[in-house]
């Protein structure tokens, strides 16, 4: 897969051109308005872009290229669990029992199966991004696209949904594109890094994560995973650095 | 048994003042605080709607007025919804209509009746769409409210897998508006219960209106307020019965009351 990148006004991403690996698992990271969320919704045809390409390559034709999943789950709240799962299949005009087999496929890899009645209101909120995560891949799409997805749940939370998008991706082994502000994160998930500079979002290097698979919590306590982390952080801190002085310079003027 | 228990251990207060009240005025009628000639105890009046009931005075008047009332807020509700939809989904519709009902919404009800009396001729026609106005007005404007208020970013998610043109409204758009219409209709049906009692006192001879007016004019003062009451009855009955019925149709609904 290859995506080019050319704006021009009030450019959000320049010259953006990545090529991701089938079945790899890509992490972005950035500072704030950095475009990484642009870069997703670009992806995942929400937005057009005003110059360059996105090139998917279809392995089995007729499921969906991307599939989102939410930084704010938005499920649909009048849908039961189940239903929110097979939302894309049942507009895509899958028929009633296989969209309901592959849900129940899906939920029972989030471990969901017992909430498919309930409605999203009953479910916490790592539940609700369970949901949302099997909604996605409920429609099989060749790349998963996963727009902070962790970032409004608890620590805790957070840190066991990690351990668990690790255990679905090596089931399932799905080409994901991952936006995320924690380095820690993108360094526990990624196969590769990529740094986006401040507006407009350029590439500004990709890191390879060479930490080994299968990868758990433990890593954090390697050498490697720390000498990465603060190579990564130095990179990152120059961008926040500058994003904020141009922030405070165009406040003044 | 223990459930009903549970219910008025919780909401005690809702059976205790009502009763507070009819009791404190029973005792003040009879202790001659409040003139029984204009005061009359609870008890008489009650004695009063066993007859109104008996001799079918009362069920007269109430099928009469239940009968306008179910017309005019059918009509109200179904033209009510439909504005309300067209009115969120297009905004030129809305920008057109919004200083038109704004202007047309505050008018007091009752003042539509003259104006509807020179469109249609006079009759039940009249009192029915009459009745109708301000209901229209008020499911229209929750309508729209309900489908404005739905978040963008759950439409967006919809699109994204899928959801178009005719499936993009009826798997999110309306039923993400359908709390806020059956707000609408509440308000609305309790809405057409006051109109319909004002234009019945203004110009009909029967329905509980009429029957009210009636009773204070020849000074049946019991008879007037045993009407009264079934007409509060019957407002409460009407909106309870509403939300219950939207508790079972929108399951998915957080009540205010349960958060």
């Amino acid at each position: 897969m290859t995506f080019e990148s050319h704006g021009h006004v009030v450019p959000a991403l320049d010259r953006v051109s990545l090529d991701v690996a089938a079945g790899e698992f890509l992490c972005i990271v950035g500072p704030s308005g950095s475009g990484k969320s642009t870069l997703l919704r670009v992806l995942a045809g929400l937005h057009r872009q005003s110059a360059g390409e996105v090139r998917i390559e279809a392995e089995h034709p007729g499921a969906p290229l991307t599939a989102m999943v939410f930084q704010e789950h938005a499920l649909l709240p009048w849908r039961t669990v189940l239903d929110n799962v097979t939302f894309g299949l049942e507009n895509r005009g899958v028929a009633r029992a296989e969209r309901d087999a592959r849900a129940g496929d899906m939920l029972a890899l989030v471990g969901l199966t017992r909430f498919a009645r309930h409605y999203p209101h009953q479910l916490s909120g790592g539940m609700k991004q369970r949901v949302g995560i099997a909604r996605a891949l409920a429609t099989d799409p060749e790349v998963l696209l996963m727009d902070e997805p962790l970032a409004a749940l608890d620590a805790q939370t957070r840190t066991i949904m990690q351990e668990e998008l690790l255990r679905i991706w090596a089931t399932l082994g799905k080409t994901v594109i991952y936006v995320t502000h924690s380095l820690e994160e993108a360094l526990l998930l990624g196969d590769r890094v990529v740094l986006l500079t401040a507006r407009p979002g350029r590439v500004s290097r990709v890191f390879p994560v060479d930490l080994g698979r299968p990868r758990g919590l433990e890593i954090r306590a390697s050498p490697a995973y720390g000498a990465l982390l603060e190579k990564l952080w130095s990179e990152l801190r120059d961008e926040v650095v500058r994003a904020m002085s141009e922030e405070r310079s165009a406040d003044a003027g | 048994m223990t459930r009903a228990r549970r219910w008025f251990a919780e909401h005690w207060l809702a059976v205790a003042s009502p009763a507070a009240v009819l009791l404190g005025w029973e005792w003040a009628s009879a202790a001659g605080l409040l003139r029984e000639a204009f005061f009359p105890r609870p008890s008489t009046v009650l004695v009063h709607l066993e007859r109104l009931l008996a001799d079918g005075t009362l069920w007269n008047h109430a099928s009469v007025t239940l009968a306008r009332i179910g017309w005019a807020f059918a009509l109200a509700a179904v033209l009510g919804v439909a504005v309300g939809l067209a009115m969120g989904l297009w905004r030129r519709l809305r920008e057109s209509l919004d200083p038109v009902f704004a202007v047309i919404y505050p008018i007091p009800s009752i003042l539509f009746l003259p104006l509807v009396s020179f469109l249609v001729p006079a009759g039940e026609v009249v009192a029915v769409l009459t009745t109708a106005v301000t209901s229209f007005f008020l499911i229209a404007f929750t309508t729209t409210h309900g489908v404005r208020q739905i978040e963008p970013r759950v439409v967006e998610a919809a699109v994204h897998f899928g959801a178009r043109g005719v499936r993009l409204f009826t798997t999110v758009l309306l039923p993400g508006a359908l709390p806020f219409i059956f707000t609408g209709l509440r308000l609305g049906l309790g809405y057409a219960l006051i109109v319909v009692v004002a234009v019945e006192i203004v110009a009909a001879s029967r329905g509980l209106g009429a029957l009210l007016w009636l009773s204070w004019q020849v000074l049946k003062v019991e008879d007037m307020y045993a009407t009264f009451l079934v007409i509060a009855l019957l407002g409460a009955v009407l909106s309870y019965g509403l939300a219950a019925l939207r508790t079972r149709l929108l399951p998915w609904v957080q009540d205010v009351a349960e958060r």
